[in-house]
């Protein structure tokens, strides 16, 4: 399979040299990726399982979302900003991993899946306060499935042809 | 396990959503511990309510963990990153379950409460980092 020329030029730039042979530098990032996974992933968890009744049913929808948020936004960033260093790292094999294109595929639903959610369920988590609405519930059901695919995608990178070494 | 290709990166990302689970809830009653994040709760009843995840997660993580490392269980005791894993988990789950659960009781005071977030918030990344260094060494 042909390269992109343009993934060859960013595999020869300093930074993408320093974190594929760095030593430290990719392991590193990778584990403020995985700590990133941790919040983002705990919070998403916590949060989808209260809409769909399985936990923290005594406190409020509104409450449950409050608490999560400011830990999923964070995550949110940490976790794309190091994917993008350790996909710069990286990016011709990563082209050649179909997992790969998998996992980004799942993140476009992720896109997909908060534009059409947002308005009915996300962007008012205090009217769900008297009843879950159905709505709802298929977002958090949604969204454990997606999230479930991008992890299970993302693993799978590593066990990809292209990365055979 | 080692029969089917498709076992191990499953076992893998069951592995990943239990720490997601655990150390994510852990997480986040540290932060509140240290000051940050939603104050509508006090830290003891946050730490109440995560607790049976938090404790789901650690189930997952103890189940699916010893199920890789029996795939190739020498290699992994040799990994130095793998030995320093298990020194930083077993130190984790010992504070966990002893001067962690202490500092999120009501009435502790800040400086008590602070430093065993953070301690609580080093071990588990160091964890996650000697895991993610496992592959690399």
């Amino acid at each position: 399979m042909s390269t992109p020329s343009a993934l060859e030029r960013i595999e020869s730039t300093g930074l993408s040299t320093a974190i594929r042979e760095g030593g430290l530098p990719y392991p590193i990032i990778g584990g403020f990726h995985l700590l990133s996974i941790a919040l983002f992933g705990g919070m998403l968890l916590m949060t989808d399982m209260r809409l769909l009744g399985w936990a923290l049913k005594t406190r409020k929808v509104s409450d449950v979302w409050q608490m999560a948020l400011p830990w999923k936004r964070l995550g949110f960033v940490v976790v794309v900003a190091t994917g993008l260093l350790l996909m710069w790292a990286e990016p011709v094999r990563l082209y050649r991993s179909p997992s790969f294109w998998t996992k980004m595929a799942f993140f476009a639903l992720v896109g997909l899946h908060a534009l059409v959610f947002r308005r009915g369920v996300y962007a008012h988590p205090e009217k769900l306060d008297a009843g879950v609405s159905s709505r709802a519930k298929l977002a958090a059901a949604v969204s454990l499935v997606l999230w479930t695919g991008l992890i299970v995608s993302g693993r799978l990178i590593a066990f990809d042809a292209s990365f055979d070494q | 396990m080692n029969s089917a290709e498709w076992v191990f990166p499953a076992v893998q990302s069951l592995h990943f959503i239990g720490f997601a689970m655990s150390i994510g809830t852990i997480a986040v009653v540290d932060f509140r511990l240290l000051g940050f994040g939603r104050r509508y709760l006090e830290p003891s009843q946050l730490a109440a309510d995560l607790a049976p995840w938090t404790l789901a997660g650690i189930a997952v993580m103890l189940i699916t963990g010893p199920l890789m490392f029996s795939t190739d269980a020498v290699s992994y005791h040799l990994n130095p990153s793998f030995q320093f894993k298990m020194i930083c988990l077993l130190m984790a789950l010992l504070f966990h379950f002893t001067l962690h659960r202490r500092a999120v009781r009501p009435g502790v005071g800040p400086l008590p409460a602070k430093l065993a977030a953070a301690t609580s918030l080093l071990l588990w990344s160091a964890v996650l980092a000697g895991g993610r260094m496992i592959a690399f060494v």
